[in-house]
């Protein structure tokens, strides 16, 4: 059904591109431009997945030709078995580089596999630009990096320059915007704290106990659990109860099993206790593991800006939703999809510019990503530092009501 | 009792193993013991109460898986690794049978749930144990005089086979299982409560144990089963049917794994189609810990590693309780390689 629909949309895609390119009188197409894309769209993680690729293709398709060229869309999956795969996302970015006239990808979804496929781009170099990477040692080298990610900055470039690039806020903001919004918003003093054991949820928890201690409150049974199969987490929530704890926070994923321990919770701790975590948790199949302790007192961040608070974008997320109106098409990273799309697509066309209009190669294409200032998105404005990072990331803060996860926070960060 | 414990004296002592390696292990056992006692004690009764009791629910659950892998082993030294998933396949069966029992989570969670839950699990048990003869029948059957690895492999084929179905069937994901049971805490004495959930799978699972014990101990089909066990040959010459009664065997145990497969459901609220591997793979330990072909010994080895789990979890690091929970396998195989309570296994 799903993957039907996104052949109808490639069809109507090319059938645009032609008809812009034979209207466009005299000059014919230049040729094809690839734009890859590499996100879990199968299993466990397709439900962020999918939609994030449903709003790259969308504004591939809006875009249609650029300076002559003919722009072509070629998703790939890293899911293996339902769940997303480092290894299937560097063969995956092998694959985009055999084909010569990929200049660019959207993704990688999840910070693990990009540390797989940076060292891949690197080497061509093909400038990535992901919706939703988090993880602050993909582009910051913190001395903890190394011990605990695994992984620096420097590591992971073998070539020394810069090929990847991202519009999420990375974890050193997601934890501690949860921490702030937890303290200050919510009043909640003691909150029990676990993570899935990967350096995802690891590193967001640890940085989210860091700064709810800091203001002042207590983090309590702060513990990993191995996720490789689904643990019990009874007797640590009840640990969780004992120690005072007022909530729960998940440095977890929906794949990591981040909202079990929701409904484990029913009869230990009250109904009315808060469940908070990162991106990784608000979706749909959270509310699924939830069960029967789904409520409104659960909160997720989102390391980018909710689309729907700016005027601008309005116009553009009517007609997303026009040709997908289905709920599940539209997730938290499905703008940001669209966005880095965008920025990918500006870049490329300066590309060709600087190359007097003819196709660009992929280092000129990298060196124009880095160039990228002020692009109005439609999640944000975003200015791509050396490092790959925006400079003004832009966080939100969701609650599940009505049936929906709902912004009722946005946060702007500045980095220096 | 008495003699028992003489029994399980002679048997430690008797043990073959190097004084030093023996000291190490007592020193071993007497710093956790000392760790663990030291922590319970501040933590306080009430807490270590509730902790035992969620870890034996969990281990409840462990149990009634190990006793199928058990069975089995003990009747034809066969590691049935399709067992987890038959298990799995309890909890997709009944889930999707649930609205045929008009059972649903919306509705009461009184009394009025009892017959229509009793039906389920017998339907349910019946669905698993019909699978896993047929699972017999075709994969291991035809290879009982093979070399003992091609089973074992046929034995990993169903397994996949089977989580491949569940996969086809319902995806990937966590599914939801309808949340039937009273989610309210029932006292103790003192503050120490334990969840009605919690006291349903306990109970549930011995039962099913009870029932089974008597079966073995008391039932025609349980003498020749014992028998069978017990020396093959010798039972096919006293007229015993072999293939009936192993079977058999296959029956019963998944029924009880289909019956687990239900439980799980309904403590957890959470399924999904690889579940059942890793499940396995505890109960097989708690199988081998408490002495594989030794029903008494899986349940114990059950309730157990349920322990472990809540007690590492609850007072420990809970990253640390899995290579815990092996690691205490390893110490037990060590100075006990038939497991705590001595495996059963057909004499040669």
């Amino acid at each position: 059904m799903v993957r039907s629909r996104g052949l109808v949309a490639l069809v109507v895609a090319t059938f645009v591109a032609f008809a812009c390119g034979s209207s466009g009188g005299g000059s014919s197409s230049k040729g094809e431009i690839d734009i890859g894309s590499d996100l879990p769209t199968s299993g466990a993680d397709a439900s962020s997945g999918l939609p994030t690729q449903y709003g790259a293709a969308f504004a591939i398709e809006q875009q249609g030709t650029l300076k002559g060229f003919t722009l072509k869309f070629t998703p790939f999956d890293d899911a293996v078995n339902g769940k997303h795969d480092p290894t299937k996302g560097a063969q995956n970015v092998t694959q985009m580089l055999s084909n010569n006239k990929l200049l660019g990808m959207v993704g990688p979804f999840n910070s693990g596999v990009a540390a797989a496929e940076i060292p891949v781009a690197n080497q061509a170099p093909l400038a990535m630009i992901s919706p939703s990477n988090t993880n602050e040692c993909l582009t910051i080298a913190f001395d903890y990096c190394q011990k605990y990610a695994g992984y620096t900055p420097s590591s992971l470039r073998p070539t020394g320059k810069n090929n990847y690039f991202r519009v999420a806020a990375n974890d050193t903001f997601q934890g501690p915007a949860m921490a702030d919004f937890a303290f200050d918003t919510l009043s909640l003093k003691t909150i029990a704290v676990w993570d899935d054991q990967e350096p995802f949820g690891k590193g967001v928890a640890d940085n989210f106990a860091k700064e709810f201690t800091k203001k002042g409150g207590k983090v309590v049974a702060r513990q990993g659990f191995d996720t490789t199969s689904k643990p019990d987490f009874h007797a640590w929530l009840n640990q969780a109860k004992a120690a005072g704890a007022q909530g729960i926070y998940a440095g977890a994923t929906s794949a990591s099993y981040g909202c079990i321990p929701r409904q484990e919770s029913q009869g230990i701790l009250p109904a009315d206790s808060y469940y908070l975590g990162p991106d990784g948790i608000g979706d749909g199949q959270c509310i699924t593991d939830s069960g029967s302790m789904a409520n409104d007192h659960m909160y997720a961040s989102q390391g980018v800006a909710d689309a729907n608070s700016n005027p601008s974008a309005a116009a553009t997320i009517a007609k997303y939703k026009a040709e997908h109106p289905n709920a599940s098409d539209t997730a938290a990273y499905t703008f940001a999809g669209y966005d880095c799309a965008a920025i990918l697509i500006d870049a490329i066309g300066r590309a060709i510019d600087a190359n007097g209009g003819n196709m660009p190669t992929r280092q000129q294409v990298v060196d124009q990503m880095a160039k990228t200032t002020n692009f109005k998105g439609l999640t944000g404005t975003y200015t791509l530092n050396a490092a790959g990072d925006p400079t003004s990331p832009a966080l939100q803060i969701q609650q599940y009501k009505s049936n929906a996860w709902t912004t009722i926070k946005n946060i702007a960060v500045t980095v220096s | 009792m008495a003699a028992a414990v003489q029994r399980l004296r002679t048997n430690v002592l008797a043990t073959p193993t190097a004084s030093l390696v023996n000291l190490v292990g007592i020193l071993l056992v007497v710093v956790a013991l000392l760790a663990t006692v030291q922590r319970v004690y501040q933590g306080g009764a009430t807490y270590f109460f509730e902790t035992v009791g969620f870890g034996l629910a969990e281990g409840a659950i462990f149990a009634l898986v190990a006793l199928g892998y058990t069975m089995v082993y003990g009747i034809i030294e066969l590691i049935n690794f399709a067992h987890g998933d038959v298990f799995t396949l309890g909890a997709f069966f009944s889930a999707a049978l649930m609205g045929t029992f008009g059972l649903d989570e919306g509705k009461s969670s009184g009394a009025e749930i009892i017959l229509p839950l009793l039906g389920l699990f017998l339907v349910t048990m019946l669905f698993c144990a019909l699978v896993n003869i047929t699972i017999e029948r075709v994969a291991y059957r035809p290879l009982r005089n093979a070399p003992r690895l091609a089973p074992l492999i046929t034995a990993i084929g169903m397994s996949s086979l089977l989580e491949g179905v569940m996969f086809l069937w319902k995806g990937p994901f966590n599914l939801h299982y309808p949340n039937l049971l009273p989610s309210q805490q029932i006292p103790l004495g003192g503050d120490v409560t334990i969840s009605a959930k919690a006291v349903f799978v306990i109970v549930a699972a011995v039962i099913l144990m009870i029932a089974l014990t008597l079966f073995i101990n008391r039932s025609k089909l349980g003498k020749a089963m014992r028998a069978t066990a017990q020396d093959r040959d010798a039972a096919q010459l006293m007229g015993i049917n072999i293939n009936r009664t192993i079977a058999a065997t296959f029956f019963i145990g998944a029924a009880l794994a289909g019956a687990g497969g239900i439980i799980y459901g309904l403590y957890y609220n959470s399924y999904a189609a690889f579940d059942g591997f890793q499940y396995g793979l505890y109960a097989f330990t708690a199988a081998v810990f408490g002495g594989i072909g030794n029903i008494p010994g899986a349940a114990i080895g059950g309730f157990v590693i349920g322990l472990v789990f809540a007690i590492s979890d609850g007072y420990f690091v809970a990253a640390w309780t899995i290579p815990l929970v092996f690691g205490i396998l390893i110490f037990v195989l060590v100075f006990r390689p038939t497991g705590l309570l001595g495996m059963r296994v057909p004499e040669k």
